[in-house]
């Protein structure tokens, strides 16, 4: 079990493997059994080397470098210390299995020369039991011839005696034997007691040697171990020199590349140190140059402001104008765009108005065409007596108007454009004028009243708007203050103009009693007007131009405020609840048209035209009767003519002379027909 | 069920854990009062001790209290707080319980079978695990169990065959033939019989009369009289069981009874012929023994040719062992014809009564042979001539190695002859002539004959007269050939078989 043993034999092997290559034949030998003999050296050595790997690895490694160490010789000591140990103890523990064998081999040997005496003597007895034995038959037959019974007696008596002898030898013989038995017992368990103490003493010498074996081991261990740490520690020493010797030159080297690396250090600090020097000169140059460009740049944007300055003060002058330019153009526009406005509303109205009556005018062309027929129908025909009939629509012309709601702005143009006419034409005559508004008051007095409210609430209209009208003209002044005024109480209707001028009347009645009566004058006829509005109109204003209309002088200026004070109030109660937004511009109410078109389409009514249908159908029929007799007369002529010709024909021929020949004339067969 | 198996120990854990204080010897009490109560309840008694909760298997160490109240054990690998323990462990549990009914080893994975190994009884019967379990620490258990002491090293180093070879050695050796029902024995064959490689049997009990015939005190006659009662003492016949055995390898056999006492009778020792007719035809039966031991029987001559003749020509026969028998020249001689027949290796006939004869036609037959690597002649009595005959055969024999002659009535010329051996033969490792006559002379002769062996390592000459010179001389030489057999073990470049060179050996005993 001890590798190391095979040390010199590997260490021969070693050396041979070493030699191979310095000596031995190459591969790269021209000979070719050399070459042979290389290759066949490699693979030896190969094997070899792999075998010897097998072995184990300790083999190779340690030892191999010290041939003899302590460790090794303490191992092969303890290993022959131990191999004789084993063989000693051993030896003594098997010494008494040997004795014990020697002891059988004696026994044996011993008990086979007694039991070669043993049966030598049985022998013996045997022979000489047998004589005496047969001897004593002998004598049997002796004594039977023996008549004498004394004799026989003496002979019985001494073949008992005989017999006697015989069976005391035969149990000496046993006795002896029983005692050699006994003692043969004796022996036995002799034997046995021997033996138990001999296997007594073995197993006490076994465990002894156990317990000296394991003890011997364990020395032997520690010892190896002994050793083994000793060359450890002495290998550990070796190797700590050598540490430390490299550690030193280490260190040393260290040392020198520490010494250097602080030269060359120094060396590039000073570099350093220069190129500082140089860089600062330099960032210094730079600094200067830079500094002065600042300057320059700095004056240079100086110059840049003050330009800026200057053109930023021209161009606000520029703005301002621009802007009093806007102001204007916007002041402008408005008016151009009211105009517009109005224009095309007016123009819309006429074109609306102008086919309408040229519809109506067809329209009515046709119903009087229809009426003439209807008429004709009935006084010729039927003989009845026919009148007109009398609808509403017939005396209708002109588009369909309601209440037209109109902006305030354009009642107030209205208002005013009628009262600059007023002073032309005086107005009033005029029986279609479109202004239809002063239902219960006049255009005057409203017109007044609304002087009156731009004089006073002057403060509702901006003062730049104030500063714009300044050039305009007195009445267009007046519009526009009205409209920023109404706009500004929130009056966006024709209604809420109404409700202003009402309020205002109603104010002064009530605070004014002598102006009561022409308020209560009005108030009635205001009653009256809603009912004939076309043919009323021309009625209701011949009576209001004869009165005096309600002077504005009955409401004081400063009234003025608190009317409106109170109107406005009154006014945004029910306008809370109100339809925010109105459109300016109130669409014509078309739902009336088509029954007004409608209507003009049925003004025969369904009776007529029934009572129509059935004269048409007797007239056929008359017709039809008229025509028969017509050619029956036609006929009738014909037939007339034709006899007449045919009598001149006749007469003709009567009057021939052809007659006067013949031997009978057809004058006297016949009779001629007379006419 | 598995709610009653566990709630036992929760009420242990609750209770415990709220008296935290030492009360280590209360609880495990109480334990072991709700343990058996668990048994006198559930259908399984063992369960409890099989898979011990966590808390259990601490219960009786010291400090369980405390150790009760943390949640990690860094030294406890098994140590848990876990209450409910995991479905696996459940599934475990019950394929424990249920094992002798259901037994589920082969489908679970690998991790799994373990646990249930783990917690297998060993008492479970052996037709249920004997061809399901291979796992050696199962069958460790169930030895360790059941025999106190067991050496695994003597049954081929597994625990499994060493279960079922010392089961059916215990069978055997307590088998009382006509009273004990043999079915006992066979209906244990299809269970052990791929395990079974060696059966030791040290004794077989005769059969029982009920009415103990007395003999007295006359004890030398007991053995005539064991000669007509022979057919009555049959014991066991190995017959069937040996050839059941698939694997059977070796017979280690003694007719004889142990510790009988003062009931010592001489027919208790009886070898009976037809105990030997039997046994002969199972061991001719059994194709796969390898060795065959039958010492302290009684064989004489005759029993020992039927032994014998019926193992010529087997085909696997090593070693044959008829030691502390009553083989006397014939035995020898039909010995002698065996080594022609075989391939045995190993021959033991120690303490037999072989003499001159015997040792000769052994000598005739070893001088030809070619398998025989071990002899032992000890305590015969062949004496000089066949000593001499044997030395002769040794001249020309090149394949034995162990030679033991010691107490065999040897003396010088015997020596003369060996000594001419050992500066010729190179096989021989071992020689023992203990307990022989050899003399001083002998034994200069027998070391001018070691003079020139190289291999002999050991050679045994303790109490045969030889002069200590010379024995310490042989000695001397024995440890050079010793020292070189090593070296030669070591270094396989030498063509020697190492296996002869193993360092110094006790001898044959």
């Amino acid at each position: 079990m001890n590798p190391p043993g095979s040390l010199g034999v590997l260490e021969e092997k070693e050396e041979e493997h070493l030699a191979t290559p310095v000596i031995g034949p190459s591969i790269h030998s021209d000979n070719p059994q050399e070459r042979i003999q290389a290759r066949r050296l490699r693979i030896a050595a190969r094997l070899e080397a792999r075998r010897r790997e097998a072995l184990g690895e300790y083999l190779d490694g340690k030892e191999s470098e010290e041939d003899q160490s302590k460790s090794y010789k303490q191992k092969e000591e303890s290993r022959l210390k131990l191999a004789k140990l084993l063989l000693c103890g051993t030896e003594l523990v098997t010494n008494i299995q040997v004795a014990a064998d020697i002891r059988e081999i004696h026994r044996r040997v011993e008990e086979e020369e007694i039991k070669r005496q043993r049966l030598e003597k049985l022998e013996n007895e045997v022979k000489t039991s047998q004589d005496k034995f047969e001897e004593i038959t002998m004598k049997w037959e002796e004594g039977k011839q023996k008549r004498i019974p004394q004799e026989l007696w003496e002979m019985l008596n001494a073949q008992q005696v005989h017999c006697a002898g015989l069976i005391e030898d035969k149990n000496k013989l046993i006795s002896e034997l029983q005692q050699e038995l006994k003692a043969k017992d004796d022996q036995y368990v002799k034997d046995l007691k021997k033996q138990s103490g001999d296997i007594c003493l073995l197993l006490e010498r076994m465990e002894e040697q156990v317990k000296n074996v394991m003890k011997t081991f364990r020395q032997e261990l520690q010892h190896i171990e002994k050793a083994f740490e000793v060359e450890r520690e002495e290998l550990l020493t070796n190797n700590k020199k050598k540490w430390e010797q490299a550690l030193q030159a280490h260190n040393a080297k260290e040392l020198e590349y520490l010494m250097n690396r602080i030269k060359k250090v120094e060396d590039h600090e000073k570099q350093l140190n220069k190129q500082r020097i140089w860089d600062c000169e330099e960032y210094n140059t730079i600094k200067i140059k830079l500094e002065q460009d600042v300057q320059i740049l700095e004056q240079q944007l100086q110059q840049m402001k003050a330009t800026y300055q200057l053109n930023q003060e021209k161009l606000e002058y520029n703005f301002q104008v621009l802007k009093k330019r806007d102001e204007e153009s916007t002041v402008i526009k408005s008016q151009q765009k009211r105009k517009i406005n109005w224009h095309f509303a007016l123009i819309d109205d006429k074109q609306f108005r102008e086919i309408w009556l040229m519809n109506e005018e067809e329209v009515k062309d046709l119903i009087s065409r229809a009426f003439d027929v209807d008429r004709i129908i009935h006084t010729h025909h039927l003989g009845l007596p026919w009148t007109a009939p009398d609808f509403w629509f017939l005396k209708n012309v002109g588009p369909i108007s309601q209440q037209q709601q109109k902006s305030p702005t354009q009642i107030l143009e209205e208002v005013l454009m009628e009262a600059e006419e007023e002073g032309a034409e005086e107005a009033a005559s005029e029986p279609e004028s479109y202004l239809d508004l002063p239902k219960q008051v006049s255009a005057k007095t409203t017109r007044k009243i609304l002087m009156l409210l731009c004089d006073e609430s002057g403060f509702l209209v901006e003062s730049k708007l104030l500063s714009l009208l300044l050039p305009l003209d007195k009445s267009e002044c007046y519009l526009l203050k009205l409209d920023a005024i109404f706009s500004a109480l929130g009056i966006e209707s024709e209604d809420d103009l109404y409700k202003l001028v009402n309020f205002f009347l109603k104010y002064q009645a009530h605070h004014s009693p002598p102006s009561q009566e022409r308020t209560s004058l009005v108030s009635p006829l205001e009653k009256l007007d809603p009912q004939g509005e076309k043919e009323g109109s021309l009625v209701d204003r011949e009576p209001q131009e004869k009165q005096p209309p309600p002077s504005p002088r009955l409401i004081h200026p400063n009234d003025v405020l608190k009317i409106l004070e109170a109107f406005v109030t009154g006014l945004r109660k029910p306008r809370d609840f109100r339809a925010p937004v109105k459109l300016l511009k109130v669409v014509r109410d078309d739902s009336k048209d088509s029954a007004y078109w409608k209507a003009l389409t049925t003004v025969i009514p369904a009776t007529t035209l029934n009572l129509w249908d059935a004269l048409y159908t007797a007239l056929e029929k008359y017709h039809l009767v008229l025509t028969q007799r017509a050619e029956l007369l036609i006929e009738n002529s014909s037939l007339e003519r034709q006899n007449t010709e045919l009598q001149q024909l006749l007469q003709q021929y009567l009057d021939s002379k052809i007659n006067s020949e013949l031997q009978v004339p057809p004058t006297q067969v016949f009779r001629v027909p007379t006419k | 069920m598995e709610e009653t198996q566990i709630t036992p120990s929760l009420s242990v854990r609750s209770w415990s854990s709220i008296s935290t204080q030492d009360q280590s010897s209360i609880s495990t009490q109480d334990q072991s009062s709700t343990a058996g109560q668990a048994s006198s309840t559930g259908p399984q008694p063992s369960k409890p001790s099989v898979i011990p909760p966590p808390v259990k298997s601490k219960g009786p160490s010291s400090g369980a209290g405390v150790r009760r109240m943390r949640r990690i054990i860094a030294e406890d690998a098994e140590w848990s707080v876990a209450i409910v323990p995991l479905l696996t462990e459940l599934c475990i549990q019950h394929i424990v319980k249920n094992f002798q009914n259901n037994p589920i080893l082969k489908q679970l994975p690998p991790e799994h079978q373990k646990k249930v190994l783990n917690h297998l009884s060993p008492d479970l019967p052996l037709a249920v695990t004997a061809n399901l379990i291979e796992d050696e620490s199962y069958w460790r258990r169930c030895c360790m169990q059941r025999w106190p002491v067991c050496h695994m090293d003597e049954h081929g180093g597994s625990w499994k065959r060493t279960f079922f070879e010392l089961h059916l050695e215990n069978l055997l050796k307590h088998f009382i033939p006509s009273t004990t029902d043999p079915e006992v024995i066979l209906n244990l064959l299809p269970l052990c019989r791929n395990y079974v490689h060696t059966i030791r049997v040290d004794q077989f009990l005769p059969p029982v009369h009920l009415p103990p015939p007395l003999r007295g005190g006359d004890q030398s006659d007991s053995g005539s009289e064991g000669e007509m009662e022979e057919p009555a003492t049959d014991h066991y016949q190995l017959g069937d069981l040996v050839a059941g055995l698939s694997h059977l390898e070796e017979l280690d056999l003694v007719y004889g009874v142990k510790d009988c006492g003062m009931n010592f009778e001489w027919n208790l020792f009886l070898f009976t012929y037809r105990d030997c007719h039997s046994l002969a035809a199972a061991v001719k039966a059994c194709h796969t023994l390898k060795i065959f031991r039958l010492t302290r029987s009684k064989v004489d001559d005759d029993k020992a040719r039927i032994l014998i003749c019926s193992l010529l020509d087997h085909a696997a026969l090593e070693e044959l062992d008829l030691s502390h028998n009553l083989i006397g020249d014939r035995g020898a001689r039909a010995a002698a014809k065996l080594l022609g027949h075989s391939r045995l290796r190993v021959l033991n006939l120690a303490n037999n009564q072989v003499r001159a004869p015997g040792a000769q036609s052994l000598a005739h037959a070893l001088a030809h042979n070619s398998d025989l690597v071990s002899l032992n002649l000890r305590l015969n009595c062949i004496e000089d001539e066949g000593g001499q005959a044997l030395a002769h055969a040794l001249q020309t024999n090149k394949c034995l190695t162990t030679l033991h002659l010691g107490g065999n009535e040897l003396s010088e010329p015997t020596a003369t002859l060996l000594s001419q051996v050992l500066s010729i033969n190179t096989t021989l490792t071992s020689i023992n002539l203990s307990c022989n006559r050899i003399g001083p002379d002998g034994g200069k002769q027998l070391l001018e004959g070691m003079s020139d062996n190289k291999t002999l390592l050991e050679f045994d000459l303790r109490l045969s007269d030889i002069a200590q010179e010379s024995e310490y001389l042989i000695g001397q030489a024995l440890c050079a050939n010793r020292e070189a057999a090593r070296q030669r073990a070591l270094s396989p470049s030498h063509f020697m078989s190492p296996a002869t060179a193993k360092g110094p050996e006790n001898p044959v005993g």
